[in-house]
């Protein structure tokens, strides 16, 4: 029984912290993945990313306001930077930058996004 | 009899299993993630030095020759008996081994080291300065450290026929400032009112003129403070030592009580969750609850750095930098808030020996003491400690961690001579002490 839990417990945990490159939003208006400059991401390294933002059918969301926080949730911190969304590069995608994880662990980048009138909110899973 | 034997042999037992995992010390246990932080850890992981765009002279040696005179020449100051070794000694791991560093007067806070502090984006325990260019200006005009204004040192620099030599090969043209209706002795933005007044009579345009010069000694500062960087450690032995499986040679390098005291420095005592990376910091800002200096008011730290390096005139994004398209992603998506209150910048864990005590104000006279407070974890005075939970570590453990932290301890990659005064021979600048 004890062994069962805690298979049960390191299988939730590994799903509940995990990283995931792709995400739906609370509402599921959208589904957004993410591609970094810096691969593999490291700690102590600002860089930018470039944000998908599609419907769930697939089809790009461009013109859309895009606002990125997040941290670490398991520490009770935020980012060590304010990443902005810099530029609409259209079909779908935005550029995301000043982006910089100084800790190894679980990080989760909260998107929100805005476009006529309809507000979603998406979380970005990953360790590193 | 024999239920004594069995008592003794259970008891065997226990210890035996208990001293295998409170205490493993064999050098090939370590884990394949663990063997990742250690390599990250390692100074080999150290890339090579980044560029510094805003500082055109960065990698230029006669500017670094420049900057090693000027760094040692006590004439650098209002009393002429300051200079920049005088706090940063090469002797003591370019720092002071004072609680607070002393100039002319008493500086606000412990002296950082300057070894390998050209790799951070930040400068100062507040980060109030974006690069090691900009730092150097700011004790130069500090009443309590260097004392000057930046009138008298672009003047010195003007009148020194070596130094006004050095500066016009490397930088053009210097004018003499000798019209004193336009360039008075002393004027500056820091300092007296006299000095102030001075400061704010003069045209924008022979400020500028003024500013120049001053941002271009912080920047041949710079260029020698770029070379001073930390070289192999017994650490980085033992661990290209693991990293070759050669398990005997590593166990020939660190002591058990060494490499406990690592196990438990990447593990149980999370200290490379901020002192991570080859020089053991991430350069991040954290509230870790120290106390303030006796008798003083919580030092706010992070929280008004923020706001004086987005000020600062001489960051990278104003016009003192050599960078033409001001690409500066740090100070551009610097973060703020209260997060920041009461936290200070991550300092190296390298090369700590001889730069007792430590924290921002030099609150802790050993580095046990510093362990005993990330052991306890308090309650911060402002803002909220990050380190949320005590350790709970014992006093054996927190020797270990000590123990190992004195295997950080290296020689610097730094040529000798640069360590030194400058004697004649070395470069073409006059001997100056």
């Amino acid at each position: 029984m004890h062994k069962v839990m805690i298979f049960l417990l390191i299988t939730m945990s590994s799903t509940i912290f995990s990283s995931e490159t792709t995400s739906i939003t609370r509402s599921g208006y959208f589904h957004i993945s993410y591609q970094s400059e810096l691969e593999p991401i490291t700690i102590n390294q600002i860089h930018n990313w470039v944000l998908h933002i599609e419907t769930p059918e697939g089809d790009p969301v461009s013109g859309a306001k895009v606002s990125v926080s997040g941290g670490m949730p398991l520490h009770n911190h935020g980012l060590p930077t304010d990443p902005k969304v810099t530029t609409d590069l259209g079909r779908g995608k935005y550029k995301l930058e000043g982006l910089r994880f100084h800790m190894r662990g679980y990080w989760e980048l909260i998107v929100i996004i805005e476009i006529q009138g309809r507000r979603d909110t998406g979380i970005v899973k990953l360790n590193i | 009899m024999s239920k004594a034997i069995k008592m003794i042999a259970t008891i065997a037992a226990i210890l035996a299993i208990t001293w295998f995992y409170v205490n493993p010390t064999d050098a090939g246990s370590w884990t394949k993630s663990e063997l990742r932080i250690l390599e990250e850890l390692s100074i080999y992981s150290l890339p090579p030095l980044p560029p510094d765009v805003s500082n055109a002279v960065a990698q230029n040696i006669d500017a670094a020759r420049f900057g090693h005179s000027l760094f040692f020449d006590k004439r650098m100051s209002a009393n002429r008996l300051v200079s920049c070794a005088t706090c940063h000694s090469p002797e003591k791991q370019f720092s002071d081994g004072l609680p607070k560093g002393r100039g002319i007067g008493l500086s606000d806070r412990n002296t950082r080291t300057i070894v390998g502090s050209a790799y951070s984006p930040w400068q100062y325990w507040d980060g109030r300065k974006d690069s090691q260019w900009s730092q150097a200006l700011s004790p130069l005009e500090d009443p309590d450290e260097h004392g000057g204004n930046r009138m008298y040192y672009a003047r010195f620099i003007s009148e020194d026929p070596e130094y006004r030599r050095v500066y016009e090969s490397l930088f053009g043209s210097l004018s003499h400032f000798n019209d004193k209706k336009r360039f008075p002795d002393a004027a500056g933005p820091i300092g007296n009112p006299a000095v102030f007044s001075a400061w704010e009579n003069m045209t924008t345009k022979d400020r500028h003129m003024v500013n120049i010069v001053f941002a271009n000694i912080g920047k041949v500062l710079a260029a020698y403070q770029r070379l001073i960087i930390p070289g192999e450690s017994k650490f980085d032995y033992y661990v290209e030592a693991v990293l070759q499986n050669n398990n005997d040679k590593a166990e020939t390098i660190f002591t058990k009580q060494e490499i406990r005291g690592l196990r438990l420095f990447i593990n149980e005592a999370k200290c490379t969750d901020c002192h991570n990376g080859p020089l053991f910091t991430n350069n991040e800002f954290h509230n870790t609850g120290n106390l303030s200096f006796p008798g003083e008011m919580p030092d706010r730290g992070r929280i008004n750095g923020v706001r004086k390096v987005l000020a600062d005139p001489f960051n990278c994004l104003g016009p003192y930098s050599d960078d033409p398209t001001r690409n500066c992603p740090e100070l551009t998506f610097v973060r703020k808030g209260a997060e920041l209150i009461g936290a200070m910048r991550t300092p190296t864990l390298r090369n700590l020996e001889g730069t007792a005590p430590f924290g921002h104000k030099g609150q802790f006279q050993t580095l046990g003491q510093v362990l005993e407070q990330y052991n306890d974890s308090p309650l911060a005075m402002i803002g909220h400690n990050e380190v949320e939970n005590p350790l709970g570590l014992s006093t054996s453990e927190l020797e270990s961690i000590e123990a190992f932290l004195n295997t950080l301890n290296s020689p610097l990659t730094t040529s000798p001579e640069w360590l030194n005064p400058p004697r004649l021979g070395i470069s073409s600048i006059a001997v100056l002490q």
